[in-house]
């Protein structure tokens, strides 16, 4: 069963790159037909991603969101169909390259960082065994998916080509990721009380989630003000999406300690 | 004065200690020991944050009042009730977080079958009470692997019994201001061997603790309960679940150690010429976690309503309609 799931993977993977630079080409072009190509095939990895989720959730009989492996095939794929939703709204097609591409090297990781857990079935330990545990990381998932875009979107509004990429949709996607992480941050603490007794310990992953929350609150209070709008918010962004990208990773490979299960 | 008061309980004031307590954390999680999050230096950071928060947010109660006062159910409205929220609810947290600092307890105890642990000689509180652990267990998946850990308590006072829970990790006691988590748990070995002083003893052993028997120079850790023993393995049990259970001891003699051995329960083991120890049985201990905080109900409101805000404030988000500009 791994060793299919991680075929698929492969797929998926490379459905997404094959799509990102289709995107790429298809704005630099103009050529619409390239850019629909690149839609088509952003959506069918789209689908054999959520085939993947379905898979690891029969093979262990629960959603995929108790180890990090799982965590990041979620969040991953809610990337990539948050963009997908978003674009058939908004004027989005710019940055259809690079969230794409994002979306193939942050599941590239499965493959690198991960390799052989694809099979993997193990029983929850006892201190996951919560209803809490569900709420706490589809919050942060859906958290991180909109930090990731809004990071591709300010990425590219440093270029001609992302023009049409509006201020007002990186702050909603910010927005939005603050209110989910909030969420996930508090809901965290609820369940870490009932677990350990203690709802806030600096542990890590504590500590650098809250960090993270602090560098988007603060973006949520300057960005419209005339010293910060522009290049300076579009970095806060980006900044923000590293630390995300660090309190997933760093912490577990560099700082582990008592939270390390996602 | 007013030019202080303005300073304190500006918003750009407020951002420079989220930022600086934000560096702070970085530079203490990654480099420094755990210990740096409760220096003075640090709560200190906090506090100067609460104070500013509860300022700022008082300010923007005045500032938005009239907005609050003649526009109930405006978008407008919502948005500043749900900003306002949050801040509150941090405002909530840090306080919360204060009291537990200040008059938080939080204590360790370890309990054997039947044994019975008056709270009030524990924790300083208001309403003693009596635990009794009936029993502690731990339920196995099919792998061995732990399942849960289950202290099965029943809770008295004076003498009467009050009522039976079961606390396990997740589930805690909540009673009366005080929470038991389960924590950790033990093992006692119970030991038969022959005395110094040449009568027969059954005692009980913690893990790394010295048996001395008689009849020899020779001295024995009593060193680790492996619940499922293979020497393949070595010091790590192979699963949790007891399915070949062994000791595992180490002899010494004039401070030098002679040998490493894994004796089965029941078994009588050799130490010297004519000296034997029998290691009859294991019994778990379960260690919980005692915890009063009377800062926890604000936290848990103070939580809630930042959720709540938060969610109300993005509901309500102010999305620029051509020219207009809204905040």
């Amino acid at each position: 069963m791994g060793s299919m799931l991680a075929m698929v993977v492969y797929v998926v993977l490379f459905a997404y790159l094959l799509s990102a630079i289709l995107y790429f080409l298809g704005s630099k072009t103009g050529k619409e037909n390239i850019l629909k190509l690149a839609l088509i095939l952003a959506i069918l990895g789209c689908v054999l991603h959520l085939a993947i989720l379905v898979m690891r959730t029969v093979l262990t009989g629960m959603l995929p969101l108790t180890n990090g492996m799982d965590y990041l095939l979620c969040f991953t794929w809610i990337t990539v169909l948050m963009y997908l939703l978003l674009t058939s709204r908004y004027q989005l097609k710019s940055a259809g390259g690079i969230v794409m591409l994002m979306s193939a090297i942050l599941l590239s990781l499965v493959l690198v960082l991960m390799t052989g857990q694809l099979g993997s079935v193990a029983p929850l330990m006892p201190a996951l065994k919560s209803p809490w545990l569900t709420v706490h990381v589809v919050t942060a998932a859906i958290s991180y998916s909109a930090f990731t875009l809004a990071a591709g979107l300010a990425v590219m509004q440093f270029f001609p080509a992302g023009r049409s990429i509006k201020d007002d949709y990186v702050y909603l996607l910010v927005a939005g990721g603050f209110a989910l992480l909030s969420l996930s941050i508090v809901l965290g603490a609820i369940w870490a009380e009932q677990a350990w007794g203690r709802y806030w310990s600096w542990d890590p992953k504590e500590t650098w989630a809250l960090i993270t929350w602090i560098i988007y609150a603060v973006y949520l209070h300057v960005h419209r003000t005339r010293e910060w709008r522009g290049n300076a918010a579009r970095w806060m962004v980006i900044g923000g999406f590293v630390l995300v990208l660090f309190t997933f990773f760093g912490v577990n490979y560099l700082l582990p300690g008592l939270h390390s299960y996602a | 004065m007013h030019k202080i008061y303005n300073f304190i309980s500006s918003m750009k004031t407020g951002l420079f200690l989220l930022l600086l307590i934000g560096l702070a954390s970085a530079i203490g999680s990654s480099l420094l020991p755990s210990t740096f999050f409760q220096t003075p230096l640090f709560e200190l950071l906090l506090l100067l944050l609460l104070v500013n928060m509860i300022l700022c947010t008082i300010n923007r109660i005045k500032r938005t009042s009239r907005v609050l006062i003649s526009k109930p159910g405006s978008r407008v409205w919502l948005r500043q009730l749900g900003i306002i929220s949050l801040h509150l609810g941090i405002v909530l947290i840090l306080i919360g977080g204060l009291v537990y600092s200040t008059s938080g307890q939080n204590e360790r105890i370890h309990l054997m079958s039947g044994d019975q642990v008056d709270m009030g000689q524990v924790l300083d509180i208001k309403h003693p009470f009596t635990i009794e652990l009936d029993e502690f267990r731990i339920e196995f998946n099919e792998d061995g692997s732990p399942s849960q850990y289950i202290s099965e308590v029943t809770v008295l006072e004076q003498g009467q019994e009050v009522e039976q829970v079961a606390i396990s990790v997740n589930y805690p006691l909540n009673y009366r201001g005080v929470k038991a988590y389960q924590s950790s748990f033990g093992y006692l070995i119970t030991t038969q061997y022959v005395a110094k002083n040449n009568t027969e003893k059954v005692e009980g052993f913690l893990e790394g603790q010295w048996l001395e028997p008689a009849d020899t120079n020779r001295r024995i850790k009593i060193y680790k309960y492996i619940p499922n023993f293979n020497p393949e393995y070595g010091m790590a049990s192979v699963s949790m679940r007891p399915d070949n259970p062994h000791i595992v001891f180490s002899v010494y003699e004039d401070n030098k150690l002679l040998g490493v051995g894994a004796a089965k329960i029941n078994e009588p083991t050799q130490i010297d010429e004519n000296v034997y120890i029998t290691f009859s049985g294991v019994e778990p201990y379960t260690i919980l976690d005692v915890k009063a905080d009377p800062g926890l109900p604000l936290v848990m409101v103070g939580g809630i309503i930042l959720m709540l805000g938060v969610c109300l404030a993005l509901l309500a988000a102010p999305v620029r309609k051509k020219n207009s500009v809204q905040t």
